[in-house]
C-alpha cells in the first residue's frame, strides 16, 4: 500500500538575507505636541496635564521595551552563527529546552515588574484626578442631543447651548445626561472622556489653566452627524466670565425698532417656536437649541458654522445641505421675511 | 443515475451502500479488483455533479470553501475601507455622504469582525486539523457544511441590505439605544441583528466540532503533552467562540425583540438600561478579539520553529499563556467602558486584568524570538510575515497596556490612537499569521508552492503599507480626531496625516492583490512542494501534497512532540508507525493501525483516542454525504432572512424545513453489525461502530448543552442587571409570580428527569420494551409541564412590554418552553426509531444522548424556576 513519505530534502537554499526592517520613528509622537487647536498632548488644564504626565512615562517605558525586544528580534534574526555544521540539510541539535529561562524572564518576570508600575501610576493617575472641592453655584449640566449640546447652569438660572463658558483656573462640575441616544463629552486639551447616556447622570469636571477657546466633541457615535456636534469651552478670567454671566442672565430685549419687531413677528409666527425658545417671549419650543443668547455665540449648528449673518441665513433656509441629517427643518421664507427675522435674530446677543 | 446516497441498489451489491451513486473513478473493475487505496479513496471520495457539490462533506474541500468565503468578506471589508480612506484624505471631502460613510463604516467592522478573522480561522482549522492531528476527517463532517451554507448565505444576505437600499449604520457594537426601535426604525439594523446572528450560529457550529476534533480524535500517542501548539491555540479558541458568540447571540435575541415586539430591555424609560447592551456585547466584544488573535499565534508557533530549525522554546509556558490567555480574555470586557462613568473601583479591577494579559502575551512573544535566536532562521515568505507581525504586533500589544490605564483611556477612547492601536492588533497581529500560514501551507491546498518572488513583494507591499496607513493614525488621535467621524475641519490639522493614510492604506490593498495574483498564478504554475518541502516537524507535512480523501491510509503513532524529527529510525529514516521500543517488537496499537488501514473499507473509519493520553478508543463510522445539512443551513438562513422583512409566513415555512432537514440528517443509516466487526473487535481489543460513536455524540451533546447554559447565563446576568436598576423587585407594584402551576410543572419535569433515568438504565440491562415504554412516559410528562406552563404564562398579569423586568420575565421563560419543546422533538424523533425497533442494548447512542438532553434541560429549568419564582419571595 503506498504510504506517503517524509522526504528529507528541504528547499531551503543555505544563503540567508539581510531583512531592512522600516521602524517608523516614534520620534513622530513629539509632531502631535504642536500647538494645534485640539491636541490633547498640550495639556491646557490641569487633569489634562495629569494624563499627559501618565502619558509620557508610559510612552518612555513603552518605547525602551519596543527597542529592546526590537533589539532582541534583530539579533535573533541576523547574528552570526558560525559554521556549527556546514550542511543545511542536517537538522540543528537544538536542545528543546533551550531558552525555556529566557522566555520566562523576559516574557513573563520582567514584564510583570514593569506593568506594576505602570499599574502604580495609573492608580495613582486616576485618585489624582478625583473631583476637587467645587462651589455649588459652578455646576453646568449638558445634555446631549442628536447632533447638538444642551447647556445649563442651573444655579445662575442660564441656559445656552453648544458653548461651554468657564472662569479660568476654576474647577467647574459637569453633570452629562442624554436626551436620546449615547454621546461622549470631550474637550481633549482639558481632561478626558465621559459618555452622556439616557436615564443616567455622570459626573464629571472640568477646569482650564488658560484663557482660551477649547474645541469639545462628541467622541461616542450617536447618528449621522456625529462628526459634527462639537462644541467650545471658553474659558475667561473671572471678570469677563462674570460679565457674561450677567448677559446671559437677562431676557431677550423687546424689540422697538420696527423692522426687528416684524422679525420677531416672523419667528414667533413661524414652525421655529416648536422646538426653540426665547426667553421673555412665547417661544417655549425645547428640542431645539435655546436661542435667547443667540447672537452671542460664535459658530452655528453645533461648531459646524461660523455664526454670521449669512451662515445663520443659510442655516435657517437649507439646514440638510449644511448638516445632513440635522434635525432641524428647513424654513421657507421671502427674501425681505428672512432679512427681518436675521436682523431680530441678530439682537439676541 | 440517482442522487440520493442512502439507497442500495442491486445492481452493484459489493459497492458500500452509501457510495452506488458514485462513478468508479479509478477505473471501470469491479470493487474487488481495487487497490487498497483505491477503495479508500473512493470511499472518502465527495460525491459528484451539482447535487454532489451541495453534498460535499469532505473536510479539506468544506476547510478551503470557508476560506475562500472568509477571503472574500476581507475583500468586501477591505473596499469598504479604501472608499472611507478616499473620504478621509482630505478635510471637508464630499466624496461620500455622511449617511454613506456611516454605513461603510459599520459593513467594515461588521464584515472583519464577525465574516472574515474568526471563519477565517475555523476554515484553516477544518482543513489543516486532521492532518495535523493525523486522523482522518472532522467529527461531524455534516455540521461543517451546515456551517459553511450558514455563513456564506448569512454573510449574503448581510451584503444583501446594499441592494435592499437599507444599510447598517449605527457602528459593529450597535450600540442601544441608537441601535433600537426609536432612533434606528426601517430594516438596516434587522438586516446587523439577523444575518450576523445567523453567521454566528455557524461560527459557534464550526466551534463545536473543532472542539472534538482536538479532544478526541488525534493520532494515537498523541497526548495533550505532545500535541502541537496549533491544537492548543484552536482549542482556546473554540472554547471561547462557544462562551462569546453565544452571549452575542442571546443580546442580538433581545435588541431584535425590542425592536420587533416592543421588550424594553434597553429602554431606561421603563426599568431597561441602554448599558446592559454594553456588557453583553463585550462580553462577546473583548473575547472577539483574543479569538481571532489566539490561533494567529498558534499558526505562528508552527512557522516560526520550522523556519528556525528548533523547536519551540518554551512549548510549556506558550501553552499556559494561551490558556490564560483564553481565560483572561473574558475577564476584561469593561476596558471597553471605562468612559460610562462606572464606579472607580471597578475601573481600577479591569485595568489590572487589562494590563494582566501582557504577561501571557510576553510569554509568547519571548518564546518565538528566543527560538529564532538559537535557531537558524530561513527567510522564506512565511517567515517573513512572520517578522512582520512580531514588528507590528509588538507595538499594538504596548499601546493596548496603555489604553488600559483608564485615565490615559478617557483621552483616547473612541480617538484614533485606538483605531491604530487595534489595527496594529488586529491587521498585524491576525492577518500578517493569516498569511503566514496560507504561505505555509498552501502545499497542502493545491499541492503548489506560492511564489516566493511574488510573496516578498505582497510581504513588502503589505508591511510598508500597513505601517504607513496605520502609524499616523495614533497622531490624528492624539490630534483630537475621534472615530467614526465622516470629516474633519481643516483648522484640526489633520489633512496630512490622514492624507499618508489613505496613501498607506491603498498600498496595502496593493499588497492583497499581489498575493491574489500569486495564488492564482501558482495554483498553476508554482513549483509542486512535494510531501515536506519546509523539514517540517508535524504531522501533516507526513502526507501527500495536496493530501488524498482519507489523509491518512494508516494513522500514524507519535510518541515524540516532534513526531517527524524525532521518529527516526535507527536507519535514519523517518518512522511514524512505531511506538518507541526495539526494532523488531510490535505492539498492539501498531498491530491495530496495521489492520485499520486494510479494513474495514466499506465505510469512512476514524479513529477516536482518550482526550488525555491519545490512545485508541473506538473505532467508528464518520458520517458521509448528505443533502440535508445544505438544506438546514438554507432553511436556517431563510428563517432570519425572512424576519428581516418580517414575512412570518415564511420563516414559519422555514423553521418546518429546518426541523425537517434536522431529522433527515439525523435519519438513521444502519450497517449491520457483522462477523467482520465482531471479529476486529475481539482482536484488537477496541469497539467498533459502524452506526457512529457514542463518545463522540455524547460529547457533542455534553457541548450542545454547555452551549444552551451559556445562553440561560446571558439571559440571567440580564435579568440580575436590570433587577439592579429596579430598586423594587418586581417593580411597578406587580405581584410575585404564582407558584401553584410552575411548581407542579416543575415536579413533572423531576419525574420525568427520573423516568428517563430508568429508561436509559433498561436499554443497558436489554429490556427494550420498559425503554420505549419509559420514552413515553417521558414524552406525557414533559408534554404536561408544557402545557401547564403555557397555561401560566397565558394567565400572567402582565405582558412583555410592560417594562424591562416583564420583559426579561417572558424571555427566560419563552427560552425554557423552546428547550422543553426542543426535547419533547427529540425525544419524538427517538420514540419513533425505538418503536421500530432500531435500538439494541448495543447500539443506542441516540437514546442515552437524548437523555442527556433531558436532564441538561430539567437542570435549567429548576435553576430559572429558582431565580424567577422563588428568589424574589426571600428578597
Amino acid at each position: 500500500m503506498p504510504q506517503p513519505q517524509s522526504r528529507r530534502r528541504c528547499i531551503f537554499s543555505s544563503y540567508r538575507r539581510r531583512l531592512l526592517l522600516a521602524i517608523l520613528m516614534p520620534a513622530l509622537f513629539l509632531a502631535a505636541c504642536a500647538d494645534n487647536s485640539a491636541s490633547m498632548l498640550t495639556g491646557r488644564g490641569p487633569a489634562a496635564a495629569q494624563i499627559n504626565t501618565l502619558w509620557w512615562i508610559m510612552f518612555v517605558v513603552g518605547a525602551i521595551v519596543y527597542l529592546l525586544v526590537m533589539g532582541y528580534l534583530l539579533l535573533a534574526l541576523f547574528r552570526r552563527r558560525g559554521d556549527r555544521r556546514g550542511d543545511d540539510d542536517e537538522e540543528e541539535a537544538s536542545e528543546p529546552d533551550e531558552g525555556t529561562g529566557i522566555v520566562i524572564w523576559g516574557g513573563a518576570v520582567i514584564p510583570a515588574i514593569i506593568l506594576a508600575g505602570i499599574y502604580g501610576a495609573t492608580v495613582f493617575t486616576l485618585s489624582a484626578l478625583k473631583e476637587p472641592e467645587i462651589p455649588e453655584d459652578l455646576t453646568i449640566e449638558v445634555t446631549g442631543n442628536q447632533f447638538w449640546w444642551d447647556v445649563n447652569y442651573p444655579e445662575l438660572g442660564i441656559r445656552t447651548a453648544n458653548e461651554i463658558h468657564i472662569p479660568v483656573g476654576q474647577p467647574v462640575a459637569v453633570k452629562l445626561t442624554s436626551e436620546d441616544v449615547i454621546h461622549s463629552f470631550w474637550v481633549p486639551e482639558l481632561h478626558g472622556k465621559l459618555d452622556l447616556i439616557p436615564g443616567q447622570v455622570t459626573e464629571f469636571w472640568l477646569e482650564a489653566s488658560e484663557p482660551d477657546t477649547y474645541l469639545g466633541e462628541c467622541a461616542e457615535f450617536c447618528g449621522v452627524q456625529h462628526a459634527k456636534m462639537q462644541f467650545l469651552v471658553i474659558a475667561q478670567d473671572d471678570e469677563e466670565f462674570l460679565q457674561w454671566v450677567e448677559q446671559q442672565q437677562q431676557p431677550a430685549p423687546e424689540p422697538t425698532d420696527p423692522m426687528i419687531q416684524q422679525g420677531q413677528q416672523i419667528f414667533l409666527g413661524s414652525s421655529c417656536v416648536y422646538c426653540h425658545t426665547v426667553e421673555g417671549t412665547n417661544a417655549t419650543g425645547e428640542l431645539g437649541p435655546d436661542l435667547t443668547h443667540l447672537a452671542s455665540r460664535s459658530t452655528l449648528a453645533a461648531g459646524t458654522i461660523p455664526n454670521n449673518r449669512g451662515n445663520l441665513g443659510g442655516w435657517i433656509v437649507a439646514p440638510q445641505s449644511i448638516k445632513p441629517g440635522s434635525l432641524m427643518p428647513p424654513t421657507q421664507l421671502t427674501g425681505p421675511d428672512l432679512q427681518a427675522l436675521l436682523d431680530y435674530l441678530e439682537t439676541l446677543e | 443515475m440517482t442522487s440520493t446516497a442512502s439507497q442500495p441498489t442491486d445492481a452493484a451489491p459489493s459497492v458500500p451502500e452509501h457510495m452506488s451513486n458514485l462513478k468508479v473513478r479509478a477505473s471501470d473493475r469491479p470493487w474487488d479488483q481495487l487497490t487498497t487505496a483505491e477503495k479508500l479513496e473512493q470511499v472518502w471520495a465527495d460525491p459528484p455533479g451539482v447535487i454532489g457539490w451541495f453534498k460535499a462533506l469532505q473536510n479539506d474541500r468544506i476547510g478551503v470553501r470557508i476560506m475562500s468565503t472568509a477571503f472574500l468578506f476581507f475583500v468586501a471589508g477591505g473596499i469598504n475601507a479604501l472608499l472611507m480612506r478616499v473620504q478621509l484624505a482630505e478635510a471637508e471631502s464630499t466624496f461620500l455622504t455622511a449617511q454613506r460613510y456611516n454605513e461603510l463604516f459599520t459593513m467594515h467592522g461588521s464584515t472583519m469582525m464577525y465574516l472574515f478573522a474568526v471563519p477565517m480561522m475555523e476554515g484553516f482549522a477544518i482543513l489543516i486539523l486532521p492532518l495535523i492531528l493525523g486522523n482522518r476527517e472532522m467529527p461531524f463532517p455534516r455540521l461543517g457544511v451546515f456551517s459553511w451554507f450558514t455563513f456564506l448565505l448569512g454573510g449574503l444576505l448581510f451584503y444583501s441590505s446594499f441592494i435592499a437600499g437599507a444599510v447598517p449604520d449605527t457602528g459593529w457594537f450597535a450600540y442601544a439605544p441608537l441601535s433600537g426601535p426609536e432612533y434606528s426604525p426601517g430594516i438596516a439594523m434587522d438586516y446587523w441583528l439577523l444575518a450576523l446572528g445567523v453567521a454566528e450560529v455557524a461560527a459557534i457550529a464550526a466551534g463545536v466540532e473543532i472542539i472534538l476534533a482536538i479532544l478526541r480524535m488525534r493520532a494515537p500517542g498523541m497526548s495533550l503533552s505532545r500535541m502541537p501548539i496549533y491544537a492548543w491555540a484552536m482549542l482556546v479558541m473554540a472554547f471561547s467562540i462557544l462562551f462569546a458568540f453565544t452571549p452575542l447571540i442571546v443580546g442580538s435575541l433581545l435588541l431584535e425583540l425590542d425592536r420587533r415586539i416592543g421588550t424594553q430591555f434597553f429602554n431606561p424609560q421603563a426599568g431597561g438600561s441602554p448599558v446592559l447592551w454594553q456588557h453583553i456585547f463585550w462580553i462577546f466584544g473583548h473575547p472577539e478579539v483574543y479569538l481571532q488573535f489566539i490561533p494567529a499565534t498558534g499558526i505562528v508557533s508552527m512557522v516560526v520553529p520550522i523556519f528556525s530549525r528548533r523547536s519551540l522554546a518554551g512549548y510549556t509556558w506558550v501553552v499556559i499563556a494561551l490558556v490564560a490567555t483564553g481565560f483572561l480574555s473574558f475577564g476584561l470586557w469593561v476596558h471597553h467602558m471605562f468612559t460610562v462613568g462606572l464606579p472607580q473601583i471597578s475601573m481600577t479591577f479591569f485595568a489590572a486584568a487589562g494590563m494582566m494579559i501582557g504577561i501571557p502575551a510576553g510569554i509568547q512573544i519571548f518564546a518565538w524570538i528566543t527560538t529564532i535566536f538559537t535557531g537558524r532562521p530561513v527567510f522564506k515568505v512565511p517567515f517573513l510575515f512572520v517578522i512582520g507581525f512580531l514588528i507590528t504586533f509588538v507595538l499594538g500589544g504596548i499601546t493596548g497596556i496603555m489604553v488600559s490605564a483608564v485615565p490615559f483611556d478617557w483621552q483616547v477612547h473612541d480617538s484614533y490612537f485606538v483605531v491604530a492601536h487595534f489595527h496594529y492588533v488586529l491587521i498585524g497581529g491576525v492577518t500578517f499569521p493569516i498569511f503566514a500560514g496560507i504561505y505555509h501551507w498552501a502545499p497542502k491546498f493545491t499541492g503548489r508552492l506560492l511564489d516566493e518572488r511574488l510573496g516578498k513583494l505582497h510581504f513588502w507591499l503589505y508591511f510598508i503599507g500597513f505601517n504607513v496607513a496605520f502609524f499616523p493614525m495614533h497622531i490624528s488621535g492624539f490630534l483630537g480626531m475621534p472615530r467614526r467621524v465622516y470629516t474633519y475641519q481643516e483648522e484640526m490639522g489633520l489633512d496630512i496625516y490622514n492624507l499618508i493614510s489613505t496613501i498607506g492604506a491603498f498600498v496595502l490593498a496593493l499588497g492583497v492583490a499581489v498575493f491574489i495574483s500569486n495564488w492564482f498564478y501558482s495554483r498553476r504554475n508554482g513549483r509542486p512542494a512535494g510531501d515536506n518541502p519546509w523539514n517540517g516537524d508535524t504531522l501533516e507535512w507526513a502526507t501527500t501534497s495536496p493530501p488524498a480523501n482519507y489523509g491518512f491510509a494508516r494513522l500514524p503513532i507519535v510518541h515524540s512532540r516532534y513526531p517527524l524529527w524525532e521518529q527516526v529510525s535507527s536507519s535514519g529514516e523517518v518512522d511514524i508507525f512505531e511506538e518507541d521500543h526495539e526494532p523488531g517488537d510490535t505492539t498492539n496499537t501498531e498491530r491495530l493501525l496495521q489492520a485499520m488501514s486494510e479494513w474495514p473499507l466499506r465505510w469512512r473509519a476514524a479513529l477516536i483516542t482518550g482526550a488525555v493520553d491519545g490512545e485508541p478508543v473506538e473505532i467508528f463510522r464518520v458520517s458521509g454525504p448528505s443533502i440535508w445539512p445544505a438544506v438546514a443551513g438554507v432553511a436556517l438562513v431563510t428563517v432570519f432572512g425572512s424576519e428581516v422583512f418580517a414575512l412570518h409566513w415564511l420563516t414559519i415555512l422555514g423553521l418546518l424545513v429546518f426541523a425537517a432537514a434536522l431529522v433527515g440528517w439525523h435519519w438513521p443509516n444502519q450497517l449491520p453489525y457483522t462477523d467482520e466487526e465482531r471479529e476486529f473487535e475481539e482482536k484488537y481489543n477496541i469497539p467498533v461502530r459502524p452506526n457512529g460513536s457514542l463518545t463522540i455524540g455524547r460529547w457533542g451533546m455534553a457541548l450542545a448543552i454547555l452551549l444552551l447554559g451559556i445562553a440561560l447565563s446571558s439571559f440571567l446576568f440580564s435579568y440580575f442587571y436590570i433587577r439592579l436598576e429596579n430598586p423594587i423587585w418586581p417593580p411597578e407594584n406587580l405581584p410575585l409570580p404564582e407558584l401553584v402551576r410552575p411548581a407542579i410543572a416543575t415536579a413533572l419535569m423531576l419525574l420525568a428527569g427520573a423516568v428517563t433515568w430508568w429508561s436509559v438504565n433498561n436499554v443497558h440491562k436489554g429490556n427494550l420494551g420498559r425503554m420505549r415504554l419509559g420514552l413515553m412516559l417521558v414524552f406525557l410528562l414533559g408534554a404536561g409541564a408544557l402545557g401547564i406552563m403555557i397555561w401560566e404564562y397565558l394567565q400572567l398579569p402582565f405582558t412583555w412590554q410592560l417594562n424591562a423586568y416583564a420583559s426579561i420575565f417572558w424571555a427566560i421563560g419563552g427560552y425554557m418552553l423552546l428547550l422543553l419543546l426542543v426535547a419533547l422533538g427529540m425525544n419524538l424523533f427517538v420514540q419513533v426509531w425505538a418503536w421500530q425497533g432500531l435500538y439494541t442494548e448495543l447500539d443506542n447512542a441516540a437514546v442515552q444522548n437524548s437523555a442527556l438532553f433531558v436532564y441538561g434541560v430539567i437542570a435549567f429549568w429548576i435553576i430559572s424556576f429558582g431565580i424567577l419564582y422563588l428568589a424574589p419571595r426571600f428578597t
